[in-house]
């Protein structure tokens, strides 16, 4: 483990950022998360290994965006080639957050969630160079719909950090795209703030070639009269976890979260997410779905904290995982904590195959099998995907979905 | 039994079929044959295997055929897939039609139109020309359009399913269709309209199969056979009256036959 | 807005089972080494295998550490000052229940468990265990005509070595946890059951477990095996002196069912809970587990929970035999500072298992209530099926609800569904019930009732009526 050494014996420290500083000391005592605590227990330690086996690549190659931009007031960035930002700029409220504003709020971020010990964002944030940090603020309501890219190259790994700042009754849509080439490893960190009267529409797609792996985490904070919707999926990655924490920091907001993961042959894929509610009247309402095939392993933790603080909490939660194979495995563990009482929370999980009494209806009109299952699949794929803003008319996700997998 | 002159070749013929589910033996030799334009009604107890003998003709997976044949058209059908007795005109009208979340009834309709087409050597239907055939068979069973842009089933009331199951018969056109208690939990009203859709679709080459407890379907739709079923066989075969005799004198009646066999 | 004073007062309860018998009683020395486990077993003439099944369970609990998962939080027991040992003074050799000491009969007859001749419960054999020992089973001879065995454990090691030695620590191995290894190292009594081939018992049967010394702790240990086509409905009951220490009561029950056997264990306990401040209490770390061996056997697991500060218990089933059935209903009650881990492991090994959860939580005051559980379908457990229903309710803003189940499968063919809620009592339904002249705490009371209504449901006809009772007590408030 390249990294590991790496880190373990870093030399030069005269380039760092504070933050850089603090994270890589603490990496130094953990150079591996601790394999016995409930995040990291059933990562597969082999993979997560193969993961820092790569030398850390600091200048970014190019890649092939998987689809053309088509339409004129779409913003396009890519993190790592930050030149494109001033254009931007002179065209909307988008400003980029200066150096001292990124390390500012990613520090209060951190504190905010108590993460100053989560694995991933200590590496992210020691590992990720000033070239590879993109913070934006965004301000105004006419917002053209934002792409933005981060990618791994072969035989590498990247560390990328995005940095959002959604002011005041701001609203936009936002796709995510994480591109991971043949083996490579990508670190990516976002953190998100939606001030009061915000709204955001985030997507996150990432999705791997042969061999590829990554570490997701997303942090983000609600304040007020926010709503963040987020539409997920993760597939064809050797290895790859999507950690999530929201924090409605003062209740009274809405949280809408639409995520799905895709393992085949011995792949890794799991979602951790954590949605706390410091105040009243805070709203979730959460599906993750999973769908493992061959050997493969799919894993769902989610917990949802309710203190006494957040009287009239409506949340739910949804688990709902298909297990295609008889050597595949689903681990899934939803988690409700909560202590006010006046509120409204429930959660399910279900494991199961294709729905045989459904198949069945479909086959006696005369629709075959593999019809059949993929006219389900499809349903089972479509209440996410036409959930992730954007794409939609780009690239048809569904039948990406279904045709290549 | 059944002497009435038949001059073409029967559509449907069960032939001593026994079969079971989890080892447990559920259909213990049952015999039917059906001529094209017949009316068949089969009656008994809740649990005799009437809708266990339905589902075995469409070919549910759960079940085993542990004896006997069941041919369609002359051939037998035994090992065939379920789709495949559907695309060759076996049709399952379901006593609790499946509700199938996120796939649009329109979609479902169509591609099943379609692969029954594709077996008949027919052109398939696009969106288009598939939407105009959809809306002259919705005035059979008086359906609004909004049906369509629904999920299978989902959230449809008794009724509405009952009509969703025949209009999928308008538009497949089969060969036999197997009505497995379409009227139960119909009022009056749903209950005429489903009757004349049967009829509408039903013609001189088709054959139907209506398995019921009550007279009030067969008021309107009249059987040219009755069969009663009890501990998984056909212990009697009448003509339509012997429906009106079993109404009024209940099943108990019919605990005599099996003695009297 | 509900009253929320109201509902408070509601909750308050008095324990009436917090007398101390005045009773001489023989203990051994405090602490905890390998001579004092060589004591006990000398005390109770045990043969030999069991004296190193109990040394070698010592010798992995020393090297085990206190688990700290479930985050209960409770201040470290010193297991250096606890009496493991302590039994009433008794003639050395009872024959017939008139040779034991009346205090004793007084105090089960003041718990409700009349063992006397003359009142002993109808149809519902019992055998009572004060402190460490058991001291009378009643109906042995009319069980003994039918072959079933109804005994203490300590006179099954006597009686039955054989059985003991063959299925004791099977299904819970000494080394499974820090409080099994404690238990299997230290256990005192316990009552043992056998059904033998083909054997309906022909009444239910009972342990009543009485804690009354302050500073012992408990330790019994209960293994019941149900031969094939056999079934037994088991109840048990506890309750416990009010001390301002807490008590250890680490048990551990071991069920097995072979061939279409069917054993269900039921338990309602009502250990000293502590007072509104947290002070005293039981601890109650308690293993149970049954192993359905047999080709559709069936263990089902139905408790209310009620009592002890601390309560960390998982009744679970391994499900090996094709179609075995697990079940487990719950109801746990927890208020003031109680504090209730509890829940179930389902291990779906063999083909065709089945097993359903109900689980009831119900936290009040400052109290804490979790739900923990393991559903599992292995490879092999091919048309597996498992259905679990968890729903907690909440009264009081202080109260904490938590649920946590763990789902994995293995088996592509197989179907797992799990469902939890939590509610409260709404105004709009108290507001129908008092509308309708139905009295606030009645009101709540029934509330509450309902909400448990499908696991009381599970319960035998007699516990169904206790555990109605003892739940409307703890919400009945100094009124009632």
């Amino acid at each position: 483990m390249k990294i590991i050494e790496k880190i373990k014996t870093n030399k030069s420290t005269d380039n760092l950022t504070e933050i850089q500083k603090i994270c890589l000391h603490k990496l130094q005592s953990s150079p591996l998360p601790n394999p016995k605590s409930e995040l990291w227990r059933l990562s597969n330690k082999s993979k997560l290994s193969n993961f820092l086996d790569y030398s850390v690549n600091e200048n970014n190659s190019k890649f092939d965006i998987p689809y053309p931009k088509n339409s004129q007031s779409t913003v396009r960035l890519i993190i790592g080639e930050n030149f494109q930002i001033k254009l931007i700029e002179k065209n909307y409220s988008i400003q980029q957050l200066s150096e001292n504003e990124l390390q500012k709020y990613i520090k209060e971020q951190i504190s905010f969630f108590n993460q100053n010990e989560n694995w991933s964002y200590l590496l992210n944030l020691s590992l990720s160079c000033k070239n590879n940090i993109l913070g934006l603020k965004i301000n105004g309501s006419k917002i053209p719909p934002i792409e933005i890219f981060s990618h791994a190259s072969s035989n590498s790994l990247n560390a990328k950090t995005l940095v959002i700042f959604l002011e005041k009754n701001c609203n936009v849509e936002l796709l995510q795209v994480n591109l991971g080439q043949e083996n490579s490893s990508l670190s990516q960190s976002t953190f998100f703030c939606l001030k009061e009267n915000s709204s955001v529409n985030h997507g996150v797609v990432s999705y791997g070639e042969n061999r590829s792996n990554l570490l997701n985490s997303l942090n983000v904070i609600q304040q007020k009269n926010s709503s963040y919707n987020l539409g997920s999926l993760h597939f064809k990655f050797n290895y790859a976890r999507f950690e999530i924490s929201i924090k409605q920091s003062a209740g009274n907001a809405k949280t809408n979260i639409k995520g799905m993961q895709i393992t085949k042959k011995d792949e890794q894929i799991s979602t951790y997410t954590k949605i706390e509610f410091n105040g009243p009247n805070g709203f979730l309402d959460q599906i993750n779905k999973s769908l493992a095939d061959d050997k493969s392993h799919a894993i769902f933790e989610g917990s949802i904290i309710v203190p006494k603080i957040a009287q009239r909490t409506d949340a739910s939660q949804l688990s709902r995982n298909l297990l295609l194979s008889n050597l595949a495995q689903i681990d899934t563990k939803p988690q409700l904590e909560i202590i006010a009482d006046d509120v409204k929370c429930k959660h399910g999980a279900t494991i199961s195959q294709l729905n045989e009494e459904e198949l069945f209806y479909m086959r006696t009109r005369g629709i075959t099998l593999t019809e059949a299952s993929k006219l389900q699949l499809s349903s089972f794929f479509e209440e996410i995907t036409s959930f992730i803003p954007i794409s939609k008319d780009k690239w048809d996700l569904l039948d990406k979905l279904l045709n290549e997998n | 039994m059944q002497s009435k002159m038949r001059e073409s070749d029967p559509i449907l013929e069960v032939q001593n079929l026994s079969a079971s589910t989890d080892n447990l033996p559920i259909l213990k030799g049952v015999s039917l044959t059906v001529y094209p334009g017949e009316i068949h009604a089969i009656m008994g107890r809740n649990g005799c295997g009437k809708s266990t003998l339905s589902k075995i003709i469409a070919g549910h997976p759960s079940y085993n055929i542990t004896n006997g044949d069941i041919k369609f058209l002359g051939e037998n059908i035994n090992s065939l897939e379920p789709e495949e007795r559907a695309q060759s005109g076996i049709f399952l009208g379901f006593q609790y039609p499946i509700e199938i979340p996120g796939v649009s009834n329109l979609e479902f309709l169509r591609v099943s139109t379609n692969a029954r087409r594709k077996f008949l050597n027919k052109e398939e239907l696009d969106t288009f020309d598939f939407e105009e055939l959809v809306k002259e068979k919705l005035e059979i069973v008086k359906m609004n359009h909004a049906f369509l842009s629904r999920s299978v089933n989902q959230g449809f009331s008794g009724g509405e399913k009952k009509r969703n199951e025949i209009l999928q018969m308008a538009l497949l056109e089969p060969k036999v269709a197997i009505l497995d208690e379409t009227d139960s939990g119909l009022d009056i009203d749903a209950l005429r309209i489903v009757a004349s859709g049967i009829k509408k679709i039903s013609n001189a080459q088709t054959g139907i199969i209506l398995i019921t407890h009550y007279q009030r379907l067969l008021d309107e739709i009249k059987p040219n056979y009755v069969h009663v079923m009890s501990d998984g066989q056909i212990i009697k075969t009448g003509e339509s009256d012997l429906a009106l005799e079993l109404e009024e004198k209940g099943y108990e009646w019919t605990d005599n036959f099996i003695k009297e066999t | 807005m509900v009253n929320e004073n109201l509902v408070k007062d509601v909750v308050k309860e008095p324990y009436k089972y917090g007398f101390v018998t005045d009773i001489e009683t023989e203990k051994i020395e405090k602490g905890l080494n390998e001579d004092i486990i060589k004591l006990i077993s000398q005390k109770k003439e045990e043969p030999k295998f069991l004296l190193d099944f109990r040394l070698k369970a010592f010798k992995k609990w020393q090297k085990m550490k206190e688990p700290d998962w479930a985050a209960l939080g409770y201040k470290k027991i010193d297991y250096q000052d606890i009496i493991y040992y302590s039994a009433p003074k008794q003639k050395e050799k009872i024959s017939s229940l008139d040779e034991v000491d009346p205090k004793l009969l007084e105090t089960f007859d003041k718990l409700g468990i009349p063992l006397t001749e003359q009142k002993k419960l109808t149809n519902v054999a019992v055998d009572a265990v004060f402190d460490s020992v058991s001291i009378a089973t009643t109906f042995r001879e009319e069980l003994a005509k039918h072959g079933v065995i109804f005994c203490s454990i300590s006179e099954a090691v006597k009686n039955h070595a054989d059985l003991i030695e063959k299925y004791l620590g099977t299904v819970v191995p000494a080394s499974d946890n820090y409080f099994a290894a404690l238990n299997s190292a230290v256990f005192s009594d316990g009552s043992f059951v056998y059904i033998p081939k083909g054997v309906t018992c022909p009444m239910d049967l009972s342990s009543y477990f009485r804690i009354n010394s302050g500073d012992s702790g408990q330790f019994e240990r209960t293994l019941i095996i149900a031969e094939e086509s056999s079934s037994v409905s088991y109840l048990e009951g506890c309750t416990a002196p009010m001390f301002d220490t807490n008590t250890l009561h680490a048990a551990v029950v071991e069920l097995i069912a072979l061939d279409d056997a069917s054993i269900k264990y039921s338990t309602v306990q009502n250990w000293y809970a502590g007072d509104e401040k947290g002070i005293g209490g039981i601890f109650n770390f308690v293993t149970k587990r049954g192993k359905c061996l047999g080709k559709r056997s069936k263990i089902s697991w139905s408790q209310v929970e009620t009592g002890s500060a601390i309560t960390w218990k998982y009744p679970s089933c391994l499900l090996l035999g094709e179609e075995s059935v697990g079940e487990f209903y719950s109801v746990a009650l927890t208020n003031n500072l109680q504090q209730a881990d509890t829940g179930t492991k389902m291990i779906h090994i063999g083909p065709k298992t089945k097993s359903t959860i109900v689980s009831k939580g119900i936290s009040a005051g400052n109290s804490k209530n979790s739900y923990r559980g393991l559903v599992k379908m292995g490879t092999k457990a091919t048309g597996s099926r498992n259905y679990s229903q968890c729903d907690s309710m909440l009264i009081g803003d202080q109260a904490s609800a938590n649920t946590f189940p763990y789902i994995k499968s293995q088996q592509p063919n197989s179907e797992i569904e799990h469902e939890a809620s939590t509610c409260r009592i709404s105004e709009d339904q108290l507001f129908y019930l008092q509308s309708r002249g139905i009295e606030f705490e009645e009101a709540v009371s029934m509330m509450v009732s309902g909400f448990c209504r499908d696991v009381f449901n599970q319960l035998p006809m007699e516990f169904a009526a206790e555990a109605d009772k003892l739940l409307a007590l703890k919400l009945e408030g100094s009124v009632g």
